[in-house]
């Protein structure tokens, strides 16, 4: 490989002695030893501004006898992953939160699943596991058994207090007065303004990452369409795309073109979701009601190209499974090019309220300096100044051809978090006549007849409409899976909206969180 | 002003403007008939998620738009289960939802109707067996009628309603 950032060259002038793999296109893995691992993530995000995109562990039992832990950092377009071997009864690693913040959920999600303590980190409460988990249940060891029963103790979560004169605790959830999904928010206030939210989640753990590892590779699309479904495609298209690039699977380019449009679907049906209840959550029904009017249409579009309001069980290993006719095209082009002049008169009667504009400016501001602490993607991070789009920055299905305009806004407030989705419903519905015109004939499909060793693993990045989605995917034994590592943006979204909401009001707090709208499912996994 | 009034008069009504229901194979216990008779004008609902993927969660929240519009039939979306005369449950029930579901259930005023809607709410579907999941809904409360589908259409789950409030 002759192509090398500087950061990557900076990394190896600092630290003398690495070897480095190259496993596939901009992605350097290094392989350290575990004392080093600490200076080593400190230097890439301290000095290097690397963004701390994964961490995960990994049992290599029965074929090795250890556990693997790979940190992946995202800087400047490419990968540098680092991995780190614990081995034996210690099980033992050095947390790096206290600098890298990002890694805080991870190393917690790390110490719940696979037992593994990461020293020196400052919070080593349960996340994934409730109270109620017997000690030492750690499901994504080898020797947990899939479907075993877990029984009950008793046990209290500590939640973080903040005591004084006059400040009350509101708790919220699990259940919540709409049609949401189930997480836990803890409310300190002191009269309205909102001193600290402590955010529980997890409620909908449902062992995903365990029921991969019964799967094989070609037969665990279903599931990985399930994990959040209204990211059905965003989700369904990374899993295949890492075990495509295992598979060596070359997807034809008609099935590239064919998963943009779908892609770009599932984003604008969700972004003028999102749009209407941004506006429904101010109490400015007549938007709301438009929108949702529109995200309909467009969700019956999805249902007469693929037979799914989803897009479920449109694409398959090695391309897609269902072809869009010219006639279905031309048609779509025509819905489209409805719903975004219906759109634009909306927008214009939106920004035209004053009191709209009002809630929605200086509203749950996420500093650049906390996004990027944090390491959030996305939607949301594009709204703080963060410019990243996987799209642009690591191509993959036809957007190698495709050219996105990144829409990118500073103030991290709920306003620029509604206009990035604005711009991004025009930015997807050009997008769409783009392909509609460039769209070539050929086939849908790609085989291949090649099976990958056991141990052999692939990364896959791809924008869904939220943000960044990451697969790792690694190979056991007989094309099973051994481990599936699923990162959908929501997870290091989260933390980051405990931040944005300090200083507002509780009423605002419905607000902020659709401005995030994250995803509960594909968070507890 | 002016604006927002031609917009609307643009628009036009789009109440019921999509495919109609395919035939559903929702299932009602035999018991449901006799459920119902409190609840013939209007029915309340409260809707839980145990663990669903949040698919149908999506077309519970399509049921308010304009298009399918459930509240002219007297359906209406409530905060609580204390307001609740049905739950509306989807998914599977997660270990850590578990609790949080029989709660809901004993905090509903008799009598009351309990939907499992999705394959998940009904037989955990892609989910079954998963040492996080603890079983079907039924398995927790009593269930009165099933609607499957990995998300049922909104058109399916509002047809299955109207059903259940003509209680045929």
């Amino acid at each position: 490989m002759t192509e090398r950032s500087s950061p990557v060259q900076q990394l190896e002038t600092a630290f003398p002695g690495l070897i480095a793999k190259y496993p596939s296109h901009r992605l350097v893995q290094y392989r350290v030893d575990k004392n080093r691992l600490p200076e080593l993530a400190r230097f890439l995000h301290g000095k290097l501004q690397a963004r701390l995109a994964l961490l995960f562990a990994a049992d290599c039992r029965p074929l090795e006898e250890k556990y693997e832990i790979q940190y992946l950092f995202s800087v400047d377009r490419h990968w540098v992953l680092l991995t780190i071997d614990v081995v034996g009864h210690d099980r033992l690693f050095t947390s790096i939160t206290p600098f890298v913040h990002a890694a805080q959920w991870y190393e917690r999600e790390i110490r719940d699943l696979f037992g593994l303590i990461p020293q020196g980190h400052p919070d080593l409460r349960r996340l994934v596991r409730h109270e109620h988990w017997p000690k030492g249940t750690h499901p994504l060891r080898k020797d947990f058994l899939w479907d075993k029963t877990i029984g009950r103790q008793q046990g209290e979560y500590r939640f973080r207090h903040i005591e004084g004169e006059g400040v009350f605790e509101v708790p919220v959830g699990p259940i919540h007065a709409g049609i949401i999904e189930p997480g836990h928010f803890r409310f300190s206030v002191a009269g309205e303004p909102i001193m600290q939210l402590e955010i529980r989640h997890f409620w909908k753990h449902r062992g995903i990452e365990k029921l991969f590892e019964q799967q094989t590779l070609t037969s665990g699309l279903p599931l990985a369409e399930r994990i959040s479904g209204d990211t059905t495609l965003g989700h369904g298209l990374a899993y295949c795309e890492a075990v495509e690039s295992l598979l060596h699977l070359e997807v034809p380019r008609r099935a590239r073109y064919l998963r943009s449009l779908f892609l770009e679907l599932e984003r604008l049906h969700n972004h003028l979701g999102d749009v209407g209840a941004i506006c429904n959550d101010t109490a400015y029904t007549l938007a709301h009601a438009h929108c949702s009017r529109m995200k309909e249409q467009v969700m019956q579009l999805n249902d007469r190209l693929t037979g799914s309001r989803f897009l479920r069980g449109a694409l398959a290993i090695g391309g897609v499974a269902k072809d869009v006719s010219a006639i279905q095209r031309s048609q779509l082009v025509d819905v489209l090019e409805t719903i975004e002049k219906d759109f634009a008169e909306l927008e214009s009667i939106i920004f035209a309220n004053a009191s709209l504009t009002d809630r929605l400016e200086t509203t749950g501001v996420l500093t650049e300096r906390t996004a990027w602490d944090h390491g959030v993607v996305g939607v949301v991070g594009r709204a703080s100044g963060m410019d990243q789009d996987v799209r642009r920055d690591r191509p993959f299905a036809a957007y190698n051809e495709l050219a996105v305009n990144v829409v990118c806004y500073r103030y991290g407030d709920v306003r620029a978090r509604l206009r990035v989705r604005m711009d991004e419903i025009h930015e997807s519905i050009r997008l769409m006549g783009e392909i509609r015109n460039k769209i070539p004939a050929g086939p849908l499909l790609a085989s291949s007849g090649h099976q990958p060793r056991p141990r052999e693993w692939a990364l896959s990045a791809v924008e869904g409409w939220r943000g960044e989605i990451l697969y790792f995917v690694m190979v056991g034994e007989d094309g099973h899976i051994h481990r599936c590592k699923v990162r959908d943006p929501s997870f290091p979204n989260w933390p980051a909206i405990q931040w944005a909401v300090i200083g507002n009001i509780i009423p605002d707090f419905p607000l902020i969180n659709k401005s995030f709208n994250l995803s509960y499912a594909g968070n507890d996994l | 002003m002016f604006r927002i009034l031609k917009k609307s008069l643009k628009a036009g009504v789009v109440t019921g403007q999509h495919p109609g229901a395919a035939q559903s194979s929702a299932s009602f216990t035999p018991q449901t008939h006799q459920k119902m008779l409190p609840f013939k004008r209007s029915l309340a609902i409260r809707e839980v998620d145990t663990g669903s993927c949040n698919a149908c969660e999506m077309e519970m929240n399509a049921l308010t738009n304009p298009i399918y519009d459930v509240e002219r039939f007297g359906v209406h979306i409530v905060a609580s289960p204390r307001h609740a005369d049905a739950l509306v449950v989807t998914g599977p029930v997660t270990v850590n939802m578990e609790r949080a579901l029989k709660d809901v259930h004993k905090q509903t005023p008799d009598p009351k109707l309990v939907i499992a809607l999705g394959d998940c709410a009904i037989n955990c579907g892609v989910f079954r067996g998963s040492y996080a999941v603890t079983g079907p809904v039924d398995r927790h409360i009593p269930v009165d009628v099933r609607i499957p589908g990995c998300p049922p259409r909104p058109s399916e789950i509002l047809d299955v309603l109207q059903r259940l409030k003509g209680a045929r």
